[in-house]
């Protein structure tokens, strides 16, 4: 929001504002001052001139030549417009000026000197378009500044107002908070308001629901004289960023600004009888608003209503039909209080936010309605010199708006962690208009109606009293010592080594979005495998890109390596530990599920001047498995048991399993997807969900000696069939290697010319020991000798010689 | 006896002057021999001295103390001896041999380091050559500054707590002080999964759900990832914050000052002010904005700090007693402070980076540099 500082100025008994200091004491109070913009910066070098005569331009038909008088000297100046007479008075922008982010120079203009601009209305950045030059009022100083001339000599500050603030939302509520903050006084016109209050009943108010509209007051204005707003009512409202219109609506607007009363005006003479009702829109019913546009209602919103139709959408715009217009002689101006939330409501469902919903979003003080009526009349009346003595028809519930609070002075150090002073507390809540008294150490307040909504316990007042004794000036104090553990659960320090552990073997760390689309899932035919359906929907998605919550993290990471490539990183390791979502039954919170995700493509290892290059490969990828699945299964099982998913090679693609429990998938992406997302290189993909795999660890490390007598090893080499799988020859061998086969490792597998065609050769190492004796040669030789023929038996394997 | 004075006796035979003739017949006493073995041990010292390789101290080594040495041999026919000058002619030969053996010994180590030393110098490898190479993993850099702002509150005794991310309305909104229709909420913009479910907006709903499941005293700090419908230039759909909750008997404002104050200084630097500004939210009473002095200007105003000299980082107050109902904690009883930044600020800030958009674009040029 923006005022300006004359503005404040006109309620405070304070000689002078330094914006400075004005916008420091508001920050440090709780209304940040965003910026602070001096408007006479704005129009520094242009000044009053008076038009002493003027000449066509010799070389063209639109120009003319004018000589201004700027009270040190004449200037000739170069013009395009038409509109002056002689003696007017104009704004002129002597060389140096800036106009339109244009720097006036003196130069020739068709070959005549012309030593300054006469500006626009336009030009001056005070209305959209104009038609020639900006005459001033002939009280003008001529030489004087011009921002000064015409109350331009103003700084804006631009404002944050907290939603607990409603009564911040105004010029007036401003100038009441500086009051408390610098201790000036605060000054407001004093008006009478139950004068004139429905002396007569000639025009009726009616309303249906008063919860949702807890008062509604109306003025009727007869005969309004047709004339332009006042240059520095104009100048006021463009300042605070609303565009001045007409008299009536920029008095309206005027009067919100600086009351926070948002006002609307009917043109009553489009009304279709003397008769207002306030309730709800019927299912369906429609309106014209007055930008244009059909507004489509429900039975929640809520309408102004003649006896014929809706002629406003209550607290949020006017309808067109009734917008005052140049032709507009009475007005019915309303001064209405409606129930915040329902305008909100309405506000968010219509999708129109307005600078009136916007205050009753924030409930406003139902006080202020006929206040700002008399501040109408009273402003009209300067402006237009229009007197009026008519009825003010005011329609409310009444309702309590004034609260008494008790507030402890303990209780104001107990919370700030500093004593103070109950005068000082008191002095504190007295000028922010909240009378109090003390009594017994406890201070007995009452809140005024403008600050009803928002200090309604103790713990407000104690907020109040900190935030103008000021933050800076309480201590800081360490939290006392209690029972504390600062440390790491198991599962949070498995999920951080697991990924030091990933970044120390050479993958970066990626995030994704947790949003993805239906058809990011159909392009990997994620939407096809079971493991992957019932998708989390969002119901307001800002586009389809987001419109599911992810089930698998595996289009991300393809995201993530093509767009890389993209920029010529072609070789890339990449994780990402984040949830999952899925669909729980209906009313419940979807199930989470932390997973880890981890994609390899282009090369393991670069070509080097000592090393050869080589792809990453299937095994690559299971290598970095079993590394993390040996630190924390140490004598778990890793099994990768073939299960085909459509994402990946029908040959390369299955579950990871630790002791008979599905932890995730590994496989290679499928080359038809490969192809079809353009990357032209392999990738391998795992997931494993980080909750089963890290709950299911058991601390069960325990000393186990070291063994004492020496082991034999024994290298065996057999040759199988092509299709025999090495995890199956392990096993066998483990069954028949008897408990003294203490390690099986595979060294070589070969295939070639030394062994028939469809067969490989498989070497192992095994490794025997007895904790209890040295092992002798000729029992090895008999286990040996037994595993080797069961071999025989189950794979047809015989050794190769 | 100490080997000092068996030392000495040896030296005595050795260089007795009066002969003592036994044994062969040109050298029948033990002077004779003496004199014999000191020749032999003069020669093999003059000799040690011109040795110039290990070949040439081989030669010496068979010269002296090999198989048919005077030594040796003198050795090995000890046992034809008189009885009683045996054990002194033995005594002293052993004496002599080890010596020479020792001296040998010396002095073979000696060439050795040399023929090593010439051996070594001639391996040259080019030490300028690039490494065998490891790839760079990189952590991503908001996970780099969560952990940071971790280890920084696990050493002040907080521990970690995490909730969902997908939330409802109730424990989003409502607990916190946030009813429907309340002005606050116009500020969330948020995505509904239906009527009263969501994506939380904030961490905050960890709080209440904390709270629900333990007792006071409790310290916690809470990230994770929340979702706020707004997509441009300064606003992703997803984002990181980090909230904090201390709750406690006397818990007050000036230990929520110290926290947040001990906290700017290790993540920005003890040399940066911090600045505690009211403010509202609907969960805390009194609330604060916290601003750090900017580091670019040093607190003269900027174009960073739009002038202002201060940076805003953090949201921050005393819990709204109102919250503890919600709970089931006697407000009168306990009392705490909660506070919440977000991540992806704290690391713009740290690291001037200044694009949003680059922590979910997931550019390895952009992670790889932290």
């Amino acid at each position: 929001m923006k005022v300006t500082l004359n503005w404040i100025g006109e309620f405070l008994g304070a000689e002078r504002l330094e914006p400075e200091n004005i916008a420091s004491v508001l920050t440090m109070s709780g209304t940040e001052v965003k910026k602070v913009e001096y408007i006479s910066d704005k129009y520094k070098n242009i000044i009053i001139g008076r038009l002493v005569d003027f000449s066509p331009h010799p070389d063209s038909d639109k120009l003319s030549l004018c000589e201004v008088d700027i009270g040190s000297s004449k200037l000739n100046i170069v013009c395009g417009a038409k509109n002056f007479k002689k003696e007017d008075r104009v704004a002129v922008a002597l060389p140096g000026a800036k106009v339109k982010d244009i720097t006036i120079r003196k130069n020739k203009i068709r070959g005549q000197i012309s030593e300054g601009m006469m500006c626009s209305e336009m030009e001056l950045g005070l209305s959209s378009e104009s038609e020639g030059i900006m005459i001033l009022s002939s009280n003008c100083e001529i030489g004087d500044s011009f921002s000064k001339s015409v109350g331009l000599d103003d700084v804006v500050l631009e404002l944050e107002i907290t939603p607990n603030r409603p009564d911040c939302l105004s010029v007036m509520g401003i100038a009441r908070e500086i009051s408390a903050l610098i201790g000036a006084d605060f000054v407001v016109p004093e008006y009478d308001l139950q004068k004139r209050l429905n002396i007569d009943s000639k025009f009726k108010i009616e309303i249906e629901d008063y919860d949702l509209c807890p008062r509604y007051s109306a003025k009727l204005f007869r005969n309004i004289p047709n004339i332009k707003s006042p240059q520095w009512l104009k100048n006021r409202l463009i300042l605070c960023d609303v565009r001045p219109i007409n008299l009536i609506v920029d008095l309206t607007n005027y009067v919100m600004l600086e009351t926070g009363q948002p006002l609307h005006a009917f043109d009553k003479d489009m009304l279709y009888s003397n008769k207002i009702i306030v309730r709800r829109a019927g299912k369906g019913e429609n309106i014209i608003t007055i930008d244009d546009s059909i507004r489509i209602l429900d039975d929640d919103a809520l309408v102004i209503a003649d006896e014929d139709k809706a002629v406003a959408i209550a607290g949020i715009m006017g309808g067109k039909d009734t917008e005052i217009s140049e032709n507009t002689k009475n007005v019915l101006l309303e001064s209405a209080n409606f129930y915040g939330p329902s305008i909100m409501r309405t506000s968010k469902k219509i999708g129109l936010r307005s600078e009136a919903s916007n205050r009753f979003e924030k409930k406003i003080d139902p006080m202020l309605t006929v206040f700002a009526i008399r501040r109408f009349e009273d402003l009209l009346g300067k402006v237009a010199n229009f007197k009026t003595e008519e009825c003010i028809y005011d329609n409310f519930k009444k309702v309590e708006r004034e609260r008494k609070i008790n507030l402890r002075v303990g209780k104001v150090g107990q919370v700030l962690g500093k004593d103070i002073d109950a005068g000082l507390i008191s002095d504190i809540l007295t000028n922010l208009k909240i009378s109090n008294r003390i009594k017994d150490n406890i201070i007995e307040a009452t809140v005024p109606s403008f600050r009803y909504e928002d200090l309604q316990r103790e713990i407000d007042l104690i907020e109040e009293v900190a935030r103008i004794y000021g933050y800076d000036r309480l201590d800081s104090i360490p939290i006392p010592a209690s029972d504390r553990r600062g440390k790491y659960s198991l599962y949070q320090k498995t999920i951080k080594d697991i990924r030091q552990a990933l970044c120390d073997m050479g993958l970066v760390e990626v995030i994704n979005y947790s949003f993805i689309s239906a058809e990011s899932l159909k392009k990997f035919k994620i939407n096809l495998e079971d493991r992957y359906k019932n998708n989390v929907k969002i119901l307001n998605p800002i586009n389809e890109d987001f419109k599911l919550l992810r089930p698998t993290l595996l289009p991300a990471l393809m995201k993530n390596i093509k767009d890389n490539i993209n920029h010529n990183i072609k070789d890339i390791g990449i994780f990402e530990i984040s949830k999952v979502f899925k669909k729980n039954s209906s009313g419940k919170l979807p199930f989470e599920i932390n997973t880890l995700g981890m994609m390899l493509t282009g090369k393991a290892v670069q070509k080097g001047w000592n090393e050869k290059e080589r792809s990453f490969d299937f095994y690559d990828l299971k290598g970095i498995l079993d590394f993390i699945c040996k630190r924390y299964y140490p004598s778990g099982s890793l099994k990768i048991k073939e299960k085909q998913y459509r994402f990946f090679h029908p040959r390369v693609s299955g579950t990871v399993n630790i002791e008979d429990l599905e932890v995730g998938i590994i496989g290679k992406i499928h080359p038809v997807i490969i192809e079809e997302t353009e990357i032209v290189q392999d990738a391998y993909y795992m997931e494993l969900d980080m909750d089963k795999f890290i709950n299911n660890i058991k601390e069960t490390k325990k000393y186990k000696f070291i063994p004492a007598f020496p082991s034999i090893d024994i290298d065996l080499a057999i040759v199988v069939d092509n299709k025999i799988k090495s995890e199956d020859i392990v096993n066998e061998i483990k069954e028949s290697g008897t408990e003294l086969l203490k390690k099986i490792r595979l060294f070589d597998i070969y295939r070639g010319e030394q062994i028939e065609k469809d067969k490989k050769s498989m070497a192992y190492s095994l490794n025997f020991r007895d904790d209890t004796r040295t092992l002798k040669d000729t029992e090895i030789e008999i286990i040996v000798n037994r595993i080797l023929e069961n071999l025989g038996k189950k794979f047809n394997a015989r050794i190769r010689e | 006896m100490q080997r000092s004075e068996i030392e000495k006796q040896e030296a005595s035979i050795l260089f007795r002057d009066k002969p003592y003739k036994i044994m062969s017949k040109k050298e029948k006493n033990i002077s004779g021999l003496e004199k014999k073995i000191k020749i032999e041990l003069d020669n093999f010292t003059r000799e040690l001295e011109t040795v110039k390789n290990l070949i040439e101290l081989d030669n010496l080594r068979t010269k002296y103390i090999g198989k048919k040495s005077f030594l040796i041999k003198t050795l090995k026919n000890i046992g034809n001896l008189p009885d009683d000058i045996k054990p002194i002619a033995g005594k002293k030969s052993n004496t002599v041999r080890k010596k020479i053996e020792s001296d040998i010994l010396i002095k073979e180590k000696i060439f050795k380091n040399i023929e090593y030393e010439n051996k070594l110098r001639k391996e040259i490898i080019d030490m300028s050559l690039p490494g065998r190479s490891t790839a760079a993993g990189r952590k991503n850099i908001i996970s780099q500054v969560v952990e940071e702002i971790e280890e920084i509150f696990i050493g002040m005794g907080f521990e970690i707590a995490e909730g969902p991310e997908v939330e409802t309305d109730y424990y989003n909104f409502e607990a916190l002080n946030t009813p429907s229709g309340h002005p606050a909420r116009s500020l969330h913009d948020t995505f509904f999964i239906s009527e009263n479910i969501l994506l939380r907006t904030h961490t905050s709903p960890v709080q209440i759900r904390y709270m629900e499941s333990h007792k006071p005293p409790l310290l916690i700090i809470v990230p994770g990832k929340v979702y706020r419908r707004d997509y441009d230039v300064s606003h992703t759909p997803m984002f990181t914050q980090i909230e904090g909750l201390v709750v406690d008997k006397c818990i007050n404002f000036s230990n929520l000052k110290w926290t947040l104050e001990t906290f700017v200084h290790e993540i920005f630097g003890k040399d940066r002010k911090v600045r505690f500004r009211p403010h509202y939210f609907p969960f805390t009473e009194p609330s604060a904005e916290v601003d750090v002095s900017c580091n670019i200007c040093g607190g003269k105003g900027c174009r960073v700090c739009s002038g202002s000299g201060w940076l805003e980082i953090l949201g921050a107050g005393m819990v709204d007693p109102n919250l503890y109902s919600f709970v089931g904690y006697n407000p009168e009883e306990v009392s705490g402070f909660a506070f919440g930044m977000g991540i992806e600020r704290i690391c713009m800030l740290k690291y001037g980076i200044n694009d949003l958009r680059l922590f979910f674009e997931n550019d390895l040029r952009f992670i790889s540099q932290f």
